[in-house]
Parts: structure tokens; C-alpha cells; sequence
């Protein structure tokens, strides 16, 4: 796969008034292109919750966006940590370490990850105390 | 698909301020050879232009009553946000005479059906497994919807227009006359929705009046005279998001900017929680419409002295009256995903050569926008007053 198009961004860390915006600048360029809106929703919803763990579990990080000359659109989300000591736990549905600062935000309800595998078409994750890296693929057609 | 603006452009008393440009929220208006264009395609009738307007460039393209001459028999409906107006039934009562004064044979208010239909969106959605419906009355949110926040395009409830269901009923009870039904309308996006009915070429209303423009008339025939009237008090809370039903899982909202930001999230799935959006993108709802007068403020307050000494219940309708199957869907794009991908790459490499100010001195309301239009290749980056002024001075220093 080679990238037709690329777009690249930064969570900033703490920076609870700017959630979402990475993800809203997303949904506007996929829609812009003419995504088909059900997988439109997938990506907005996964780009959306990984966006939120960023700022809730990590110290900010990462996101890109590209376009593949397969048909495929990857996002890529990497923060510089502090990582998820356990991976499994992390995917079980409702398991949850968000701070008591994002609960009451609304956020950290313990079903980000899950989520996010189950509306993906491919998902992927590694973890270290240095940091956290999540690839997803949505398939267009 | 039938959608066409009502706004129309004044060239006399307009300034070429461009204030209309960076106020149209779906980049529908730009600037060409001094004249302002409308894209039809893009405007969704919100009135933010013509409101953004301090010279009067821009109008609403109402009917006139000149057509009343067209018919045998003419009947004016008149929406709860008007009635809202009135302090009282005495006053409402006279406000239908002096309407009628202007030439109808029949003035009638549509509060049940609008009670009705917003009684039927309620059941909608009460009986649904389905989150965060979107209710369908008002034309400017559904296409927003369509066109900016496509992923929500089904949650829109498939109920008709009130005024749409109304027309039908009186078309129906005076079958085999020649009928002019007028809707006089409090906004922008209700004028568009009879005089160019989008999306349904079948509709019902011959001619919408805007209020303002037959306000001054109505006012002169005001003469203690009075029709008996009474209201459906569902119908006249349709208009206002203060005064419907309100429930922990009905979200309402109302300013443009505030209904953007709920679309936002609902998109996001963040409103699974709600059952029903009720938006309005009027600020205070209806009776916030930009083609009435009254202060949206007072008006709300006269619900109760207008519904208290007598009422009528919702209207009866059939589900065939009230169902409409395909009035929300959304032209197909007829590119490949490839070639609307090689589209946005040829965009964004024009656009990296503009100045990124959004500036809207060249006419379009921003640099992406003007990216596209040299893309096309209808304008060049020497169209750019930015750029210009720039190489001007660069030619000055070289001298």
C-alpha cells in the first residue's frame, strides 16, 4: 500500500476544551472526499473514542490519517505513554482507569477499546511504559 | 433534486461587503464580476445572509398577493408561530380578520396538524429502538443534515411538513375548485419549501407569503373586528423550544451554532442516550423566525392566555397524510472514490499556494473554496487580492 493522501495531527496533552477536534477536522475531510456515511459513522466514532484516550490516559500524541491507493483508509494514534500494563484487561467491556477528573467529563465509561476493535475493519495494538500505538483500517468499497 | 434558494439579490443597495459570503454557514454564496451568486445546490434557505445584511442587499423571495386573482377560492394558512404573537384570543381573532381583508376567502390556522404531526414524532420515537432520532419540521436542519452531517440522514423522522399536510386537507375538502392555499411563513426555509418544493414536486401550497412583507396591510385592516378562533395548544408549542414537552431523553436545542455543535456530536455517537433531537436553528425556535417581528421573548409567554379559555385536540390524520417515504434522500456522487480523492489532492495543491487568511476578498468564502474554484479553473491564484498586492509590491521593490 502507498499513501495518496495524508493528513497529520497532535493531541495536545490536557487539553480537555480541544477534545474532539482532531476527529470533527476528520470527519469534515473524509466527508468533503465523499466517504459512504456508514463507514463514515465507524470511522467518526473510533476516531473520536481513540482521540479521547489520548487525553484521558495519555499524555497526548499523535494522530494520522492517510488515504491508501488500495481503497483503504488507515488511522494511525501514538502517544508517549505512560502505556497500558495490561492489554487484555484494557479490551475487556466496562473495565475502566480513567481519572475521576474525566469521569466527570462524561469520559471513561470502559468501553473505548472495545468499541473502537468493533467498529474497525482491522485493528491493532502495542503497548510499553513508553508509550501506546493503535493502527485501524476501514475498507471503502 | 428539486432545491432552489429563496434568496434573492439586490445589486442597488448592495455594498460589497462580503458580510453576507463569510456569514452563510454551507458556503453557498460568492462573489462574481460584482454581483453576489447563490449556489443553488448549497443553499439551505437558513436567512443567515439575508439577516447578516445592514444594506439590504439581499431579500426573501416571497409571492405576492397579486396571485390571489389566480383562483376562485382562496385560503391563507396561518402557523402557530404567528398566533404565538398574540397576547390573546381577542387579538388572534382580529389578526385573522384583517387577513382575511386582504383578499381571502378562507383563513385558517394549521396548530392541530402541526399538534398532530408533533404528537406522531413523539410515538416515533417512544416506540423505537433507535437512538437519537432527529425531529423533521423544520427544512433548514434536515438539509443541513443531508448534506453536512450525512451520517445522520436516517435518523430524520419521516414525518411530512405540517403546512405540506395541512395543504392537502383543504386541497381535499374543496375538490374540484380552482383552490390557491397560501402559507404565510415566518422564515426563509418555509418560503423555499412552498415556492420551490424541494425534493416533492407534488406539493401542496401554491404560494408562500412572507409575514413581514404583508404585515404593513394586515396592519391597516386591523379594525375591532373579529373572527371566531381557537387554538391546538400541541400546535403552538411546536414552534418554541421552551415550551414543548420536555423529557430527559428529548434533547433540544435551538441557534444555528448550538444545532451544528449537537450534530457534531450525534455523529460522534455521544447522543445514543437521546431518543429524539429536537432542533431549531432559529434562535428561541419558530417564533424566532427572521420574517416576524415580535420580541421571540415575549411572544413564548402567551401560550397560556391564548389555549386557556377554549381549545381545539390535534388533528386526526392518517398515516398516509402524515408518512412521506423518500423526501430526505441525498444525490449520489457519481465518481469513483479514487477520482474524488485525486479531486481533494489537486484542491489541497492549490490551496497550499493561497495565503490561508479566508479572507473572502476574492469573492469565496474561503481559501479551500477558492482552491476549488481555480482547480476548476474558473478564477486564478492572480484573482487572490492577497496574493496581487503581494507580487504588486515585490514589482515595486524590483523597480
Amino acid at each position: 500500500m502507498s499513501s495518496i493522501l495524508r493528513k497529520d495531527y497532535v493531541v495536545v496533552r490536557d487539553d480537555y476544551a480541544g477534545a474532539g477536534r482532531v476527529s470533527s477536522d476528520v470527519k469534515a475531510t473524509l466527508s468533503s472526499i465523499g466517504i459512504p456515511s456508514p463507514i463514515l459513522r465507524r470511522i467518526a466514532v473510533a476516531c473520536y473514542e481513540s482521540e479521547i484516550n489520548m487525553l484521558i490516559h495519555a499524555y497526548g500524541g499523535d494522530i494520522t490519517l492517510e488515504i491508501g491507493d488500495d481503497n483503504v483508509i488507515h488511522m494511525t494514534f501514538s502517544d508517549p505513554g505512560p502505556g497500558i500494563p495490561d492489554i487484555e484487561k484494557a479490551m475487556t467491556p466496562g473495565w475502566s482507569t480513567a481519572s475521576d477528573k474525566a469521569r466527570e467529563m462524561g469520559f471513561g465509561a470502559g468501553m473505548g477499546l472495545p468499541n473502537i476493535k468493533r467498529v474497525s475493519d482491522e485493528f491493532d495494538i502495542t503497548s510499553s511504559p513508553e508509550g501506546t500505538t493503535i493502527q485501524l483500517s476501514f475498507r471503502v468499497t | 433534486m428539486m432545491r432552489k434558494s429563496v434568496v434573492r439579490y439586490t445589486l442597488e443597495s448592495c455594498a460589497k461587503c462580503m458580510t453576507c459570503i463569510r456569514a452563510c454557514p454551507t458556503s453557498a454564496l460568492s462573489m462574481y464580476n460584482g454581483r453576489i451568486r447563490v449556489d443553488q445546490e448549497r443553499c439551505i434557505n437558513c436567512g443567515k445572509c439575508i439577516s447578516s445584511c445592514t444594506h439590504k442587499g439581499l431579500l426573501a423571495n416571497g409571492s405576492s398577493l397579486e396571485a390571489l386573482k389566480d383562483y376562485d377560492y382562496t385560503v391563507c394558512m396561518v402557523p402557530g408561530a404567528l398566533i404565538n404573537d398574540c397576547t390573546d384570543l381577542d387579538q388572534a381573532g382580529e389578526l385573522f380578520h384583517a387577513i382575511k381583508m386582504l383578499g381571502f376567502d378562507e383563513v385558517v390556522d394549521i396548530t392541530d396538524v402541526e399538534g398532530a404531526i408533533l404528537k406522531e414524532m413523539y410515538l416515533i420515537t417512544d416506540n423505537t429502538d433507535e437512538a437519537a432520532s432527529i425531529a423533521s419540521f423544520c427544512p433548514v436542519v434536515n438539509a443541513l443534515v443531508r448534506d453536512t452531517y450525512p451520517v445522520l440522514q436516517n435518523n430524520i423522522t419521516p414525518v411530512k411538513y405540517p403546512s405540506e399536510v395541512a395543504a392537502a386537507r383543504i386541497r381535499k375538502q374543496h375538490e374540484g375548485k380552482n383552490v390557491g392555499i397560501f402559507n404565510l411563513c415566518e422564515c426563509e426555509s418555509k418560503l423555499a419549501l412552498a415556492k420551490h418544493p424541494f425534493d416533492n414536486p407534488e406539493y401542496e401550497t401554491d404560494h408562500a407569503l412572507a409575514i413581514v412583507d404583508i404585515f404593513p396591510a394586515v396592519r391597516r385592516n386591523m379594525s375591532g373586528e373579529r373572527e371566531d378562533v381557537c387554538f391546538c395548544p400541541d400546535g403552538l408549542r411546536f414552534s418554541n423550544p421552551a415550551m414543548m414537552l420536555q423529557k430527559d431523553e428529548y434533547l433540544i436545542a435551538d441557534g444555528f451554532d448550538k444545532i451544528s455543535s449537537v450534530l457534531n456530536m450525534a455523529e460522534f455517537g455521544l447522543l445514543n442516550k437521546f431518543r429524539l433531537l429536537q432542533l431549531f436553528p432559529c434562535f428561541n425556535g419558530c417564533i424566532g423566525g427572521h420574517l416576524l417581528f415580535g420580541n421571540s421573548f415575549l411572544t413564548r409567554n402567551n401560550l397560556h392566555q391564548l389555549t386557556s379559555e377554549k381549545s381545539k385536540p390535534a388533528a386526526d390524520l392518517s398515516f398516509e397524510e402524515m408518512y412521506s417515504e423518500d423526501v430526505f434522500a441525498r444525490d449520489e456522487d457519481s465518481r469513483s472514490f479514487m477520482e474524488r480523492v485525486e479531486w481533494f489532492k489537486t484542491v489541497n495543491a492549490q490551496l497550499e499556494l493561497l495565503p490561508g487568511y479566508d479572507c473572502s476578498a476574492c469573492g469565496m468564502q474561503t481559501c479551500r473554496l477558492m482552491a476549488e474554484e481555480i482547480a476548476e479553473g474558473r478564477k486564478t491564484l492572480r484573482d487572490c487580492r492577497v496574493l496581487a498586492a503581494m507580487e504588486d509590491r515585490r514589482t515595486d521593490e524590483d523597480n
